[in-house]
């Protein structure tokens, strides 16, 4: 009951100010516009032409240049002689990418059929071939096993657009999202005095801390909902093309993004009303919550240039929101991954509730000099 | 014999003070004495007053009671409940009212009552009946939906007051009850206090105005430097002289002059 009351409380003061609400969809706006924008000047109007190498014979050739013909772009296939030469010429750039499948790929279809996509992940058309690839072969079923191999070293490895860049400025823009209304939920309610007056009612202090937290993780998430939708829309005009010919498997592959990002929500949330509530006001809450920011930005960035990275990266709070993500966004689904990844930001969030029902007992916390 | 509601025993409160604390109030020692060994009882149906100046202990001493602060050692009991035990009984049977608990300016009068009852865990029905009785009292039910934020000092100080006793507390602490009022709302504010007194509610409020102690209070402690300096009924402490002129023999009896 108390509980349910504190909650409404939050949901009170965001949803009866226009103002909080269109901060809270606004981000959304800008990243379609801004992504749009970027997308348009970034890729040209030309028609591509791409090249690619393949050996072995499979139906999904054709589906894949059904999408691309749906981009407006060409392909041409060349038979696969001297794989030496062909990595070259993808390597100079003259060729986009080498295609192998293995012997009777229809026929053997999950009995022991895999295909190797060679590419310069640098390159654009290089990166643009390769996901409508991997899209395509996971709209077949994945009944055989895709390999995928860069031909840079890894120093001159590009970041793979879709797959490395996207979930880390998501995240981005998801803490961003909670930090806005944490920081004045906690904070500001401990700067006005306004937070002692609840505590001086027989409101249990893990109540207190429980109903902020769970009110402003369902807030925070409509920025995050807000910030999804505005980056799924862009994300066409961004990449330089689009995957509707799939029949929205881009679509379904969007969706499973969120509850990753979701779980992770409360715990971005606990995290940075955590640091409100040892603050002495909003502006030194602000200050540490920035810090916390670049660090989580810096963690995320390695795991967009470091590739296969270990399976102990489930136990990094966030992080492990953001490599499920790329996984995702990869073709696979990581189950493992996310349930193990979303149980312990669960668990990461009560501990960091528990934390702060202890620090609101703090008379030096609370009301230190 | 009368009721004792609120005991306070021996209670003791000390504060870390930082480097530059140290050097403005030019002094080596790393803890200030908020409170020492203060004890004081307040009966049903009384108001007791805590009177001295100011940083002499008054305001620890209430946030001890209303287990805002915990006690370095000592114990108070209110309706039996231990302040250091029983936190969540004592604040069901306390409302706490000072200056420095806010509102939330966004919020308006009307949803901040039924806000603050059910953090006291009242039925709805209950809380309504206290909003209808309260707010026709302090005259609220004029501004109830107007936001707090744009309320004058009188009408904050009337919502702020109907909101620390909506739980109808059997004690009721006011830290400087009058401070900043006009002279309409400080009369509507000692008005509730005598009601509240008839009621049978035990008041216990600090302040270091000598005529509002007059006016109200049946036993008065004073205290200088977080010790209790005398304490009686007003007649049995001031004798012949006035509670000023008392105020000030004790003063100068304890700490010379006054400056």
């Amino acid at each position: 009951m108390k509980l349910l009351g504190l909650m409404k409380k939050e949901f009170h003061r965001f949803f009866h100010d226009p103002r909080l609400v269109i901060s809270m969809l606004l981000p959304g706006v800008f990243i379609f516009v801004l992504y749009t924008f970027m997308g348009s000047v970034l890729h040209s109007e030309e028609a591509r032409e791409l090249r690619v190498y393949r050996a072995g014979e499979s139906v999904c050739t054709t589906v894949i240049e059904q999408v691309i013909a749906e981009n407006g772009d060409k392909i041409e296939w060349l038979l696969l002689e001297n794989e030496e030469e062909a990595r070259a010429e993808v390597e100079e750039g003259t060729a986009t990418a080498i295609l192998k499948f293995t012997e009777n790929f229809d026929s053997s279809l999950g009995n022991g059929a895999g295909v190797n996509i060679i590419y310069d992940s640098a390159s654009e058309d290089g990166s643009y071939f390769y996901a409508i690839a991997t899209s395509v072969f996971h709209k077949v079923g994945m009944l055989f096993d895709v390999t995928a191999e860069t031909v840079k070293d890894s120093s001159q490895m590009g970041v793979d657009l879709m797959t490395g860049l996207l979930p880390f400025v998501f995240v981005c823009f998801v803490f961003t999202a909670c930090m806005s209304v944490t920081l004045e939920s906690v904070a500001g309610e401990k700067e006005r005095g306004t937070l002692a007056t609840v505590l001086v009612t027989s409101a249990k202090r893990s109540d207190v801390a429980l109903g902020k937290v769970l009110a402003l993780s369902c807030i925070s998430m409509i920025g995050a909902l807000s910030s999804f939708l505005g980056l799924a829309g862009s994300m066409p005009k961004l990449m330089g093309f689009s995957l509707e010919f799939l029949g929205g498997y881009s679509a379904w592959s969007y969706l499973l993004l969120l509850p990753p990002i979701l779980c992770a929500v409360p715990l971005i949330v606990a995290a940075i009303a955590t640091v409100s509530t040892l603050s002495r006001s909003v502006k030194e809450a602000s200050a540490y919550t920035s810090v916390f920011m670049v660090v989580m930005m810096v963690v995320s960035l390695v795991t967009a240039f470091v590739p296969h990275i270990g399976d102990w990266v489930v136990a990094i709070p966030v992080l492990n929101a953001i490599v499920g993500m790329q996984g995702i966004l990869a073709g696979e689904l990581p189950v493992w991954q996310c349930l193990v990844g979303a149980g312990l930001n669960v668990l990461y969030t009560a501990v960091l509730v528990l934390l702060i029902a202890k620090m609101l007992t703090s008379e030096r916390i609370m009301f230190g000099r | 014999m009368e009721e004792v509601i609120v005991r306070a025993e021996e209670l003791c409160k000390t504060f870390p003070l930082s480097r530059k604390q140290r050097r403005l109030e030019k002094t080596t020692a790393k803890k200030k004495v908020a409170v020492d060994g203060l004890s004081f009882t307040a009966k049903r149906g009384e108001i007791y007053g805590l009177l001295g100046p100011n940083g002499a202990g008054k305001t620890t001493t209430l946030r001890m009671l209303s287990t805002l602060l915990e006690p370095d050692s000592g114990d108070a009991t209110v309706l039996g409940h231990s302040i250091r035990k029983e936190k969540a009984a004592v604040r069901d049977c306390l409302g706490f009212m000072t200056s420095e608990l806010k509102l939330e300016k966004f919020f308006t009068p009307d949803y901040l009552f039924d806000f603050f009852g059910t953090m006291h865990g009242m039925e709805k029905d209950r809380i309504a009946e206290r909003k209808r009785e309260l707010f026709s009292r302090f005259g609220v039910n004029s501004f109830a939906g107007v936001k707090v934020g744009d309320l004058s000092t009188g009408m904050l100080q009337k919502v702020s007051l109907v909101i620390a006793i909506v739980h109808d507390p059997d004690v009721v602490v006011f830290d400087e009850p009058t401070n900043g009022l006009d002279v309409l709302t400080a009369r509507v504010v000692t008005d509730f206090l005598e009601e509240l007194r008839a009621m049978g509610k035990s008041i216990i409020l600090s302040t270091h105005i000598f005529s509002l102690v007059e006016k109200l209070c049946d036993r008065v402690g004073i205290i200088i430097d977080g010790r209790m300096a005398a304490e009686g009924a007003l007649g049995e402490l001031c004798g012949e002289l006035s509670l000023e002129e008392r105020f000030f023999k004790i003063y100068r009896d304890l700490k010379g002059d006054i400056l």
